[in-house]
């Protein structure tokens, strides 16, 4: 395949002396055009408005009375920052943000770390059921939550009766929940990540006498901390866009900031509006860390997001 | 994701390799670089990298059998099977009890009543109209995300000022949780809200978006909303592995866009799509947090999915048993795409392990 390809190239370039395809140039840019201009202009316009509405409205209606709100405005006619401040004191949205940083974070951190070890061995080394190991993480990836939360629940109120150990409740529940749910993406993540790492390194290092868990922090951790962060980070998120287990296992005390979020719709002002204008600032504060995230990592994510095929 | 750093680590490990290959043919070998790996048998040899990768039995299996650090599968393995295989059958176990708020608590000596929860689940129960609810929604959602996707990944395949920005923007209803896009929408379909009032602008009467019969569509646009990305991305990873020459050999034959669109770029989307419209079926069937943070519960009964069904069995009837049987006729559902879906993964590249793409 690739002798052929580049002796396509190299007759190509050839004929056509003096025009150049060099990547990047004009001529370029018209042999690999997908769409006639007006096209792109319509589907890119309309796409964006599709999209940057509705976020557009979650600004405008943070900084929107509540009243306005109900009434349908898009635009406020009154702008007032007041809802940010409001929003830390009238429901739990800052434990309950705290909360979720320290679950979604603690979840991201013990997934990484126990995903590139089982992707480790999975990656390199021969042994029976390797195979079904592997079709078992991606199967267990679309394991219905709902499927699931009862039966967790059951065996978690056991462990409470029958062991003495209350885990419902508080956050060591949800951490453990999370993190078991998050390994099988998270270990995918990094298993197509270590596939592309060349061993080379690591033979060099075992005939340098390291052991295997050496080459493993030695080697693998160093050459491979962008498909850490990334399995890391979609444990994160798996934590913290949870509500299906937030809601059924969490008291008021450990709610994590999805939970939270639900009760600005239940509480209602004055006049039975609901807090509108204080759920879309909490909203945008809730999604916050979650863009910022994604931001700063988005070209590993990205890949990440293909590779794996699951979000 | 890890073009750059392996293209790093290649510049790292090449001259290493290199090295090595000129060492062996200074020890007498043939300067061929097929007959490096045989060179390598019984001794481990390092390098040698642009030899037959994946051909080398003898040293591969010397190297892997040898002290194999299995043990560090251990606790993770302990803890996918204490917290998903244990209650997955524990659930199984369940759907054969008549479990109630009475007899949760002390479930092992609730009474076993077999098939009856099926019976009732299949015949007495929503939840075949739920299965209904479930596949047809997420079929409808998917046929419209599929365009809305190859369209986004079309046009922004070539580069234009501004791209990185474009790309960005497509990518925000993805990036949002779940639970804050539901609760957004929520507040746009309120009566009299944004959404109407846009509407009325128009002279057009939206209705009732939270309650009656129009909720199904409500819960179809917002999936849509917010899963078209997911399409975009797939898409646009199929696109990525078009060929030059294609494109230079669709210009030189003057194919006009639409025709080239049709008959030489969209077969190299087939395989992505494909994967995405399997792998997008999964994510709206299981889908729990958009219906339940959009409509609360107990959900309208145009919008009682099967997520939304056996949550509302299990929290609100507290029919526990019930419930369970509903979750397993939900995971046997599931199970379809699925099945389909690990038949066409390749698990591995090579039969050895550790093969590179």
């Amino acid at each position: 395949m690739s002798a052929s390809t580049t002796s396509v190239r190299g007759t190509v370039s050839r004929g056509s002396a003096g025009t150049t395809f060099r990547p990047g140039s004009k001529r370029q840019h018209e042999v690999t055009r997908l769409l006639p201009g007006p096209m792109l202009a319509i589907i890119l316009t309309v796409l964006s408005a599709i999209v940057l509405i509705p976020v557009a409205y979650i600004f405008l209606a943070s900084v929107n009375s509540d009243i306005g709100v109900a009434n349908g405005e898009f635009w406020p006619s009154t702008f007032s920052l007041e809802n940010y401040t409001k929003i830390w004191s009238s429901v739990g949205l800052a434990k309950g943000l705290a909360n979720s940083v320290l679950v979604a974070g603690a979840t991201a951190v013990v997934s990484a770390a126990m995903s590139v070890s089982i992707a480790y061995v999975l990656v390199r080394y021969q042994f029976r059921g390797r195979l079904s190991i592997l079709r078992s993480l991606l199967a267990l990836q679309s394991v219905p939550g709902t499927l699931m939360v009862l039966p967790v629940f059951v065996l978690f109120s056991s462990a409470a009766s029958y062991l003495g150990v209350q885990v419902i409740g508080t956050q060591w529940g949800l951490f453990i929940t999370y993190l078991t749910f998050a390994m099988p993406f998270s270990t995918w993540v990094m298993v197509t990540y270590l596939r592309g790492l060349p061993r080379e390194l690591e033979e060099a290092a075992r005939i340098d006498g390291a052991s295997n868990l050496g080459v493993l922090v030695r080697i693998i951790l160093p050459l491979s901390w962008p498909g850490i962060v990334v399995s890391g980070i979609f444990a994160f998120l798996l934590g913290w866009n949870d509500v299906l287990f937030a809601s059924v296992m969490t008291r008021p005390d450990s709610q994590t900031a999805a939970v939270a979020l639900q009760i600005f719709g239940a509480s209602q002002e004055g006049g039975a509006i609901p807090l509108y204008g204080q759920m879309m600032a909490a909203s945008l504060v809730c999604a916050a860390p979650v863009v910022i995230l994604y931001l700063i990592f988005q070209r590993y994510l990205v890949g990440g997001l293909t590779a794996g095929g699951v979000k | 994701m890890s073009t750059d750093s392996f293209r790093e680590l290649k510049a790292a490990t090449g001259p290493a390799a290199e090295g090595q290959l000129a060492r062996s043919s200074t020890a007498g070998q043939a300067p061929d670089a097929d007959a490096t790996p045989s060179a390598g048998t019984g001794t481990t040899q390092p390098g040698s990298r642009p030899a037959g990768r994946g051909k080398k039995p003898v040293r591969r299996k010397g190297l892997s059998e040898r002290n194999r650090p299995l043990w560090m599968l251990i606790p993770g393995g302990l803890l996918m099977f204490v917290i998903i295989v244990i209650p997955l059958f524990l659930g199984i176990y369940m759907s054969a009890l008549n479990l109630d708020q009475y007899t949760l608590r002390k479930w092992v000596s609730a009474p076993f009543i077999g098939v009856d929860n099926f019976v009732e689940a299949l015949t007495d129960s929503p939840l075949l109209h739920s299965v209904w609810l479930s596949v047809s929604y997420s079929l409808i959602a998917m046929v419209v995300t599929l365009p809305l996707g190859i369209a986004a990944a079309v046009a922004t395949q070539n580069a234009f000022k501004g791209r990185a920005l474009i790309r960005s923007i497509f990518l925000i209803p993805y990036v949002l949780p779940s639970f804050v896009v539901a609760t957004v929408w929520r507040t746009m379909f309120q009566p009299d809200g944004v959404v109407d009032s846009a509407l009325g602008t128009f002279g057009m009467d939206g209705g009732l978006w939270l309650n009656g019969p129009q909720t199904y569509w409500t819960l179809i646009l917002v999936q849509i909303w917010a899963s078209w990305p997911f399409i975009y991305l797939l898409a646009l990873s199929g696109l990525q592995s078009v060929d030059h020459e294609v494109h230079e050999a669709s210009a030189l034959d003057g194919a006009l866009w639409w025709n080239k669109l049709r008959y030489v770029i969209f077969p190299y989307l087939k395989g992505p799509l494909a994967l995405a419209f399997l792998i997008g079926m999964l994510h709206h069937i299981n889908n729990f947090t958009l219906p339940f943070v959009l409509f609360g519960v107990p959900a309208p009964a145009d919008v009682e999915v099967l997520p939304i069904l056996t949550y509302v069995t299990s929290f609100q009837s507290f029919r526990f048993g019930l419930s369970a049987a509903m979750a397993f006729v939900s995971l046997v559902l599931i199970a379809i795409p699925l099945f389909i879906y690990l038949r066409a993964v390749k698990l591995d590249d090579a039969e050895t392990p550790g093969g590179k793409k």
